[in-house]
C-alpha cells in the first residue's frame, strides 16, 4: 500500500472527529476511563481456599505431615499478616492424608470440585501423588506436590520425554535423585577405600527408587564397590533385629537406607543395641529429621541427607536471614528445630504466592490457574534453605546438603559436622528436562 | 562393573561361608525374641478363639492399646523415674488392654454368641476400626517413644557378639507367661472349666458351668496377654497408629500352624514363624514375608488341623 503523508491539519480534523464519534458512541472521556478500568481484572474480596493434605495421623504424621502442617500454618499466618496473596487472605484448612490411594483421590475430587479450593498443596506419599496428580487435569484444579519423592512421578517412560506432564500438576521440590546421587558422590569423596556395601530400605516404590538411584550412580562412580545384600523390610516394621545381624553378617562397609519416621527411629535404636555401628555405618537418604528424635545416643559418623539443603543450621544464619527467622520461628511456635519437610511446605506455600503475583502482574488483577500455571514455570524462589527453581517440566530442582552426624556440646543430639559438610549444585544432581534419572546417570563418563 | 551377589544363594554355601561365624547364635536370638512376642499375642488370640469360638479381628488393636498406654506412662513418668517405677509402669498397658478387652466382650461380642461365625467377623472387624479411632482421639496421630526400659538395661556380649539385655528379659517374660498360662489351664479349677467349654461347649452348660462368665473371663485374659505383647515391645519400637495390623496377620499364621486353640501349638508355631523369619532374613532376604506365608499354606493343605489343632 502507498505510504500516505498526513498533514497537521489533516490529522486533527480526523481525530477531532473520532474523539467527538467516540463521544458519541461510548459516552464521556471519563466513562472512557471507566470502561478501561472495567477490562482490568478485579481481585476477589473473599480468602483463597488452600488445602494441604499430609498424613496427620499414622506412622508418617509425627516425622513429616504434622511438622509440615505446622509450617504450613506458620506461613499462613506470616503471609496474611502481611496482607495476603495480591491482597486476598488465605483460609488455609487441613486434611489428613491417611486412609489410602483410593482415600486421597475421593478427598482430592471433592476439595476440586466439591469445595472449589484454589490450590492443594499436599502429598507425602508417592504413592498418593501418582493417583491425584493426574487428577489436577482431568478436573481442572491446581495441585502442588509439596514432599513426595519417587522421581518417576515427572518422568516418561523413555527418554527424552515430552514435558510437561501435567499442566496443572507441579511437584515443588526435587525427588529422590538428589539424596541418592548426593549419597555416592559423598561415598567417592570421603569413603574412596570402601569395598563393600549394602541396602536396607523399605518394600515398596520408595525403598526400591532409591535403592536403584544410588546403586547405579556407585556403579558409574565407584564400579570397584561390591553389593553384599539387600534387604526390604516391610514398611513399619516393629523388629529390626534379624536384618541388623544379617547386615553384621554380610560385613559391608556401609550401608544404604532410604528407611523413614518410626522405622528410621527403630532402626537405628535396635542397630545401636546390637552393635551394629561399631561394625558398619549407614548412609541414610533421609536421615536429617532422626538425629533430634533418638537425642544425644544417635551414633556419630553416620552419613546423613538433608533433602536438598534443608537443615535449621544451613545456610548459615548469619548470611542467610530467612532460615535463621524460618528456625527461629518455627523452634518458638513448636518447641523444635524445623526438619525437611517444614523446609518443603516453605518451598510449595511461596511457589503458589510468587506465580499468583508473577500472573497477577502479567494479566493486571486476579489470575486463572492456567495463568498460574504458566507463571510457576521458570520461577526462582528464595526459601528459608537456598533457592529452588521450578522447571518446565513442572518439577522443582535445588541443591543437596550431606554431612556427617557428630556430637556437639551446644546442642542435645548430634548435627552435620560442619567441617565435612558438601553442598552439591542443582545441576550436578538433577538430570536434565526430559531426560529420565537413571538413563542419565548411565550417561557420565566418569 | 560392579558386582552383585544374586538374590538368593545356595544354602550350603552359605553355611560352609559363614560355618565359623558367630553370628549364627545371635540369628537364633533373634528368632526367639520374636517368636516371644508373637506367641505372647497368637496365646491370647488361641484362648479367646478356644474357649468362646470368636475370631477376635481386633486383637491387634488391643496389643497397640497395651503399647500406647504403657509408652504414655513411661514418658509420663520422665527420665528421671527409678527403675523400680519403670519395668512395674509397663503393666499399665495390661490392665488398659484388659479393660478394653471386658467393655469389648460385654458390649459387642456377647449378643453375637449365637450368631453366625460371619457376624462374630464383621462385629471384631468393626471393633478394629472403632479401637483406631479410640486411640487416636486418646493418644493423637503422634508417635510415643519410651526406650527407657531398654536403654537402662544396656547390652550383653553373648560369644563376643553385643545383643540388647532388653531383648533377653522380653524372652524370660514370655516364658514366664506362658509357664504361668499352662499352670492355669491345666492345674487350677477354673482352667479346667475353661478347657471343658472349649472341648465341648454345650456338655459344659449341661453341667451347669456359667459360660459367659468363663467367656467373659477368657476374652479379658487374652486381650491381656495382647496388652502385655504391646507393653514389652514398646521400649524397642515407637508406638504408632496401626501398630497392631502386622502383628495380627503373624499371629493368624502362628494360629493356622499350631493350630487352633492349642497352648502346644502356640508356642510351636510361634517358635517356626520367629525362626523362619529370622533365618530366612538372612538367607532368602527378598522373600522373607513370603516363606511364612508358603508355610502356612503348606500347613493348611498337609494338615488343615494345624500341627497340634483338634
Amino acid at each position: 500500500m502507498a505510504n500516505k503523508k498526513i498533514g497537521r491539519r489533516q490529522f486533527i480534523k480526523t481525530t477531532g472527529a473520532a474523539g467527538i464519534g467516540a463521544v458519541g458512541i461510548f459516552g464521556s472521556p471519563f466513562k472512557v476511563r471507566r470502561a478501561a478500568a472495567a477490562q482490568k481484572r478485579s481481585i476477589p474480596k473473599d480468602p483463597i481456599k488452600l488445602a494441604t493434605v499430609g498424613f496427620l495421623t499414622g506412622a508418617a504424621a509425627a516425622p513429616f505431615g504434622i511438622p509440615g502442617n505446622n509450617a504450613y500454618r506458620m506461613l499462613a499466618d506470616r503471609i496474611n499478616k502481611e496482607g495476603g496473596i495480591s491482597g486476598r487472605k488465605i483460609k488455609l484448612t487441613s486434611y489428613d492424608e491417611a486412609g489410602g490411594v483410593d482415600a486421597q483421590v475421593k478427598l482430592c475430587r471433592k476439595l476440586i470440585l466439591g469445595e472449589k479450593v484454589d490450590v492443594i498443596l499436599g502429598y507425602i506419599s508417592s504413592a498418593d501423588c501418582k493417583a491425584v496428580l493426574p487428577l489436577s487435569d482431568e478436573l481442572g484444579g491446581l495441585i502442588m506436590a509439596y514432599d513426595c519423592g519417587t522421581h518417576v512421578l515427572m518422568e516418561g517412560d523413555k527418554s527424552p520425554y515430552k514435558v510437561p506432564k501435567y499442566t496443572l500438576g507441579f511437584r515443588t521440590k526435587a525427588h529422590l535423585g538428589i539424596d541418592n546421587i548426593g549419597l555416592a558422590f559423598m561415598i567417592r569423596k570421603y569413603l574412596p577405600d570402601i569395598k563393600a556395601i549394602a541396602g536396607i530400605n523399605p518394600d515398596y516404590a520408595w525403598g526400591r527408587d532409591s535403592w536403584l538411584i544410588f546403586e547405579t550412580a556407585m556403579k558409574k562412580l565407584m564400579p570397584h564397590v561390591k553389593v553384599v545384600g539387600t534387604w526390604w523390610p516391610p514398611l513399619f516394621t516393629t523388629d529390626f533385629t534379624a536384618h541388623i545381624s544379617a547386615l553384621m553378617g554380610a560385613k559391608p562397609d556401609i550401608v544404604h537406607s532410604a528407611l523413614w519416621g518410626g522405622d528410621s527411629v527403630t532402626f537405628t535404636k535396635q542397630a545401636m543395641g546390637m552393635g551394629f555401628f561399631e561394625k558398619s555405618r549407614m548412609a541414610f537418604s533421609r536421615g536429617e529429621p532422626y538425629p533430634q528424635e533418638v537425642g544425644r545416643d544417635y551414633p556419630e559418623e553416620q552419613l546423613i541427607c538433608c533433602a536438598g539443603t534443608h537443615y535449621f543450621l544451613y545456610p548459615p544464619h548469619d548470611k542467610w536471614p530467612l532460615n535463621k527467622w524460618f528456625v527461629e520461628e518455627y523452634h518458638k511456635r513448636y518447641g523444635k528445630y524445623p526438619t525437611y519437610p517444614c523446609y518443603h511446605a516453605y518451598q510449595a506455600m511461596y511457589t503458589y504466592k510468587n506465580a499468583v503475583e508473577k500472573a497477577g502482574t502479567l494479566v493486571g488483577g486476579w489470575p486463572t490457574i492456567e495463568e498460574i500455571s504458566k507463571a510457576a514455570v521458570g520461577l526462582s524462589i528464595q526459601t528459608p534453605s537456598g533457592h529452588l527453581m521450578i522447571r518446565e517440566d513442572h518439577n522443582g530442582i535445588e541443591d543437596v546438603l550431606l554431612g556427617f552426624s557428630k556430637r556437639v556440646p551446644e546442642f542435645p543430639f548430634p548435627i552435620l559436622d560442619p567441617k565435612r559438610m558438601e553442598v552439591f549444585p542443582a545441576h550436578v544432581v538433577n538430570a536434565p528436562v526430559g531426560i529420565r534419572t537413571v538413563d542419565w546417570i548411565n550417561s557420565w563418563k566418569v | 562393573m560392579i558386582s552383585r551377589s544374586p538374590p538368593t544363594i545356595s544354602f550350603s554355601r552359605y553355611l560352609l561361608a559363614n560355618r565359623n561365624s558367630k553370628m549364627w547364635i545371635i540369628y537364633i536370638l533373634n528368632g526367639l525374641y520374636f517368636a516371644a512376642l508373637i506367641f505372647l499375642i497368637s496365646l491370647g488370640l488361641n484362648i479367646i478363639l478356644g474357649v468362646m469360638g470368636i475370631l477376635n479381628l481386633a486383637h491387634g488393636s488391643l496389643y497397640a492399646i497395651g503399647a500406647f498406654m504403657a509408652a504414655w506412662t513411661v514418658i509420663a513418668l520422665g527420665k528421671g523415674a527409678p527403675m523400680f517405677l519403670i519395668y512395674p509402669s509397663l503393666l499399665s498397658g495390661v490392665v488398659i488392654a484388659a479393660l478394653f478387652g471386658l467393655f469389648m466382650e460385654y458390649l459387642l461380642i456377647r449378643p453375637m454368641y449365637k450368631r453366625a461365625l460371619e457376624y462374630q467377623l464383621l462385629i471384631t472387624f468393626g471393633a478394629l476400626l472403632l479401637l483406631e479411632d479410640v486411640i487416636k482421639m486418646i493418644w493423637g496421630g503422634e508417635a510415643y517413644y519410651a526406650s527407657r526400659p531398654c536403654d537402662v538395661l544396656g547390652t550383653c556380649h553373648i560369644l563376643g557378639n553385643p545383643y540388647p539385655a532388653y531383648f533377653l528379659l522380653v524372652m524370660i517374660m514370655a516364658l514366664i507367661a506362658g509357664l504361668l498360662i499352662w499352670v492355669f489351664m491345666f492345674k487350677t479349677k477354673v482352667g479346667v472349666m475353661l478347657r471343658a467349654i472349649s472341648l465341648d461347649r454345650e456338655m459344659a452348660t449341661a453341667l451347669g458351668l456359667n459360660v459367659h462368665k468363663m467367656g467373659t473371663f477368657a476374652f479379658v485374659l487374652g486381650s491381656a496377654l495382647a496388652g502385655l505383647a504391646g507393653a514389652l515391645v514398646v521400649p524397642t519400637t515407637p508406638a504408632l497408629l496401626g501398630f497392631g495390623m502386622e502383628p495380627l496377620i503373624l499371629a493368624f499364621i502362628v494360629v493356622v500352624i499350631g493350630g487352633l486353640g492349642s497352648l502346644k501349638g502356640a508356642l510351636a508355631g510361634s517358635l517356626i514363624v520367629g525362626q523362619t523369619r529370622s533365618i530366612g532374613i538372612v538367607l532368602f532376604p527378598e522373600i522373607e514375608l513370603a516363606l511364612l506365608f508358603l508355610i502356612a499354606a503348606v500347613i493348611l493343605v498337609a494338615k488343615p488341623q494345624g500341627l497340634f489343632g483338634r
